[in-house]
């Protein structure tokens, strides 16, 4: 298989002084899905701007899809590793809903008939076909939600990169969000606490603490490891529970 | 809430609504320069009803508009009360300790068409279209790309920065704190006001992030939807027109 992101002795320091990732070695393959789990303030967050160029590392190796993570090759890693954040209004930052899926496209230089052909379709893949002229402003969370994640799509990338993409939903749009997320064949990093998500979308995660991978395995087995998961501020997901009580 | 949505009526039909933005633009703005500059009393009164007519025809509701206009009417008010007292002259109306001058209220009422005016016609320059659509017409004027965003983001995010204040009070209010005129809640409104700045700053930066991670480089582009016809043009000829009438009445006055 491919290997598409390399990460090798990443160290990461915050301005103020804060030590987020200490020596982070990771590999990811095309079209894996990976879960990236841990408590807050494990530095999940940190790690994922790393994958794109927004924060550049400190110390340390970021390779992806063969590139280096460094300035001169960072329009090209950014057109094809997208990034969704938590807070759909930080990434929805456009008057119209058109403007913000075309605003990927335009930037990488795309014609106008091209731009036009990726929003409709990203709308249409992620179910808001019509929302074209709408305003952010006038949509419901779970809108805006689907929608932060058409302005990714319409980009086209090879990883997609979502950072607790279920927070906030009402268990409809978590649905609707998982069903969307299981659909793409594209490589997958998924952050967050849902742990039900992750288990139903990713067969790997990596549980990351204290800026470091405590460990990197099968979901299943690393989900279903009370002690585990719960000496890093998480806990086993009802899902494993109800199955571990039904196969005693 | 009340949201302060100047484009709430940008999707009617009328002659204003389908003309081109970026000539309205132009041809309002030479307009409301040609007002500003007015001298005589009677022809900013014309200049008064050209676009009181210019608003009949966009077809936005005056009580809409008279609501925006408010503060302009009352500030116009305002000073044309203080001009009528002071400014001297031939006295109009004398008053025990008072006198009102026909000079001043002469130029009260001068300053208050130009600025009633010069307010009406904002609302056919720029409610007959979306906010957005203004935009990428100030866009392909070359007005400055960083004024243009700046506008962009204010109007984006003026939503949510009124949003978050009215969850901040009410956060403030649930535990008791009501608005008066003391101390502590002087204090406690400054502490939103900066809890405000707080948030908007830290926003701003994911803002940012998530922009550079779409491949921002510090331009905005946007695409073309704009496609000029002979109608733009006559409406500009008109507008202009009566532009260069004020301006011209005024000279030859």
């Amino acid at each position: 298989m491919k290997r598409v992101i390399r990460i090798r002795s990443l160290e990461y320091i915050y301005p103020e002084g804060t030590k987020a990732l200490r020596g982070i070695n990771l590999d990811v393959f095309q079209g894996e899905s990976i879960g990236l789990i841990g408590p807050n303030g494990a530095g999940k967050s940190t790690l994922l701007l790393h994958l794109n160029g927004i924060l550049k590392a400190r110390s340390g190796l970021v390779e992806v899809l063969g590139m280096k993570a460094e300035e001169k090759n960072f329009v090209e890693i950014r057109q094809r590793v997208s990034l969704v954040f938590q807070e759909p209004d930080d990434q929805l930052f456009m008057p119209t809903v058109f403007d913000d899926v075309a605003f990927g496209p335009v930037n990488a230089g795309y014609t106008q008939e091209k731009v036009g052909e990726k929003v409709r379709k990203a709308l249409k893949d992620v179910g808001v076909e019509g929302y074209e002229k709408r305003c952010p402003h006038h949509l419901s969370f779970g809108e805006k939600k689907r929608i932060a994640l058409a302005t990714v799509l319409s980009m086209e990338p090879e990883i997609l990169i979502l950072d607790e993409p279920s927070s906030n939903l009402d268990p409809g749009g978590r649905r609707h969000l998982i069903k969307l997320l299981k659909s793409f064949s594209l490589t997958k990093i998924i952050s967050g606490h849902d742990l039900e998500l992750i288990l139903e979308i990713c067969p790997r995660v990596i549980l990351l603490d204290d800026g470091q991978i405590v460990t990197n395995g099968e979901a299943r087995n690393v989900l279903s490891n009370k002690s585990l998961v719960e000496s890093h501020g998480l806990e086993v997901p009802l899902s494993l529970k109800l199955s571990d009580l039904s196969h005693p | 809430m009340h949201l302060p949505e100047i484009d709430k009526f940008a999707n009617l039909e009328s002659p204003l609504h389908s003309w081109d933005p970026r000539v309205r633009i132009v041809s309002i703005c030479m307009l409301i320069l040609s007002i500003v500059l007015l001298q005589d009393l009677k022809i900013a009164f014309f200049g008064l009803g050209l676009a009181i007519m210019l608003v009949f025809l966009s077809k936005i509701p005056f009580s809409f508009v008279f609501i925006h206009l408010r503060w302009v009417l009352l500030f116009s008010l305002a000073l044309f009360g203080v001009l009528s007292l002071t400014v001297p002259g031939n006295s109009l109306v004398v008053l025990p300790f008072l006198s009102i001058s026909w000079e001043g209220v002469r130029l009260g009422l001068l300053i208050g068409l130009r600025a009633v005016s010069a307010a009406l016609l904002i609302f056919p320059m720029i409610g007959t279209a979306k906010f957005d659509l203004t935009l990428k017409a100030l866009q392909k004027m070359k007005i400055p790309n960083k004024l243009i965003q700046l506008l962009m983001f204010t109007y984006r995010y003026i939503f949510l920065f009124l949003d978050e204040e009215r969850k901040i009070v009410m956060a403030a209010n649930s535990r008791g704190w009501v608005r008066k005129t003391n101390i502590f809640s002087l204090k406690t409104t400054g502490n939103i006001v900066g809890m405000l700045l707080v948030r908007s700053f830290e926003r701003a930066e994911r803002i940012r992030n998530a922009m550079l991670s779409r491949g921002y480089n510090g331009r905005l582009k946007t695409l073309d939807e704009f496609a000029l016809n002979r109608k733009d043009f006559v409406k500009a000829f008109l507008i202009m027109t009566a532009a260069w009438l004020l301006y011209f009445a005024e000279w030859i006055r």
